[in-house]
């Protein structure tokens, strides 16, 4: 009864709505309660998600400046070589990733890289079209597994994937879209991820009743998955 | 070829290109934050600023309080960055968090300011559309996944995220138990997560692909 008790807290604490007494005993027993230490990741997680619910505001443009002259004036913490994390995932910086990944990618950011001002017209022009279809009320969203994000398809079956956090893939190796439907898998795209966010238009159409799954595959695509799914889509009603 | 549009704006895109860091994870940032690298800390409020002042104001109702709350929720950010855990929870929930928890201490220090929370309305900000239309889906999804809570579950979620309540003050406001408003929080949170999070994939495409090739 009191390890329920406990575990109830997790909620509240992910929420900061224990009160403060309650909340160091909680505290004092996350530190040796595994269980406790994931609910809480994932209660957290959740409850972010609620910090989207109203929006955005703008902060005044000083806040920016302030923050960063605050930071650089505190002396910086030096991590020592041994504590430093060891990320799960490859390529996180380097001028070579940039490279590649610009060089991959028909995207805003590259377009940065390039100099040719049409590039960047066009490719803002797709940005715009992009964004007008994602606020599209009548565009359907179908919910992925294994990615946190959506598939968006409008009227006319064009399809983007919207993907959060999804990690860069490695520079000898690429993301591939599939469309699967009827027991076969088409290829529908490449693309790299990295960033906060992955915005990627399909080059093909979603028909009804198909779905979109994405694999990790060598940099050019391959005809056939030989890969488990990264994350997959619903089917399309 | 795909046209990829990895969602940065144009101008911050021309900000953070500088050193190339608009292809860099949010935790990848943090991992370069946590080596005192401010340009990355300057990114990660690119990213997560408006969210964060937004959320704040919305809980301190008031400008300055707000950005009080999102200027140490970011110092925060800078000073314990090499704690942080890729693998145990993403960059923005971190810093999300951190906000949160700043904004809510500071409403409670200012007990006279709190009423009601402020319902969620739309702010004009954010010049760049491409953010704005993430935005725009990131709201949907939890506005559809928060109406779908039974009431009494998202009245006590609500009061506690974006009011500052804590359980007993939920339970002496509501006239419940603190027991009933314990398990409400539970219920209530483990419900919107399922709700976030449900893949509704009633029948796996993948696998029915590989059966049958």
């Amino acid at each position: 009864m009191e390890r329920q008790g406990i575990h109830e807290l997790s909620a509240a604490y992910a929420l900061h709505a224990l009160d403060s007494d309650e909340e160091r005993a909680f505290e004092e027993h996350l530190a040796h309660c595994d269980e406790c230490r994931e609910h809480v990741a994932a209660f957290q997680e959740t409850a972010a998600a609620m910090a989207y619910d109203g929006g955005p505001a703008a902060p005044p443009a000083a806040l920016r400046g302030r923050i960063l002259a605050e930071a650089r004036s505190e002396r910086p913490k030096v991590v020592q070589l041994g504590e430093r994390r060891r990320w799960a995932f490859p390529a996180t910086a380097g001028v070579a990733a940039a490279a590649a990944c610009a060089a991959l990618a028909l995207g805003i950011w590259s377009l940065s890289l390039s100099s040719s001002l049409s590039d960047e017209r066009a490719a803002l022009d797709r940005a715009e079209q992009t964004v007008s279809v994602l606020a599209q009320a009548d565009a359907t969203r179908i919910p992925l597994s294994g990615a946190e994000g959506m598939l968006v398809v409008n009227r006319s079956g064009e399809a983007w994937l919207v993907v959060s956090g999804l990690e860069e893939a490695p520079s000898d190796q690429t993301y591939e879209a599939w469309i699967l439907r009827d027991g076969d898998a088409v290829p529908a795209g490449l693309f790299h991820g990295g960033g906060s966010r992955t915005i990627v238009k399909l080059s093909r159409e979603v028909p009804e009743g198909a779905a979109v799954a994405v694999t990790l595959e060598r940099a050019g695509g391959v005809d056939q998955p030989t890969q488990e799914p990264v994350f997959t889509s619903a089917q399309t009603a | 070829m795909t046209a990829v549009l990895a969602f940065r704006g144009r101008r911050k895109a021309r900000r953070s290109m500088v050193r190339g860091l608009a292809h860099l994870s949010d935790e990848a940032l943090v991992a370069l934050v946590a080596r005192a690298d401010a340009e990355a800390l300057a990114e990660l409020y690119d990213r997560f600023g408006g969210v964060a002042y937004g959320l704040a104001l919305r809980i301190v109702r008031d400008p300055s309080l707000a950005e009080d709350a999102v200027q140490e929720g970011f110092l925060t950010v800078w000073r314990s960055a090499s704690r942080f855990v890729a693998e145990r929870a993403k960059a923005s929930t971190w810093i999300l968090t951190l906000v949160h928890r700043r904004a809510v201490d500071l409403v409670r220090r200012e007990q006279p300011r709190r009423a009601e929370p402020l319902a969620a309305t739309p702010q004009p900000t954010v010049e760049d559309t491409e953010e704005q239309a993430w935005l725009h889906l990131q709201r949907d999804r939890v506005q559809e996944a928060l109406q779908r809570l039974p009431d009494k579950q998202r009245e006590a979620l609500e009061l506690a995220y974006y009011g500052g309540f804590t359980q007993s003050e939920l339970a002496d406001r509501l006239g419940e138990p603190l027991g009933t408003i314990k398990s409400r929080m539970f219920s209530g949170l483990a419900r919107l997560r399922e709700l976030l999070t449900e893949g509704g994939l009633e029948r796996d495409p993948w696998n029915a692909r590989e059966s049958t090739s």
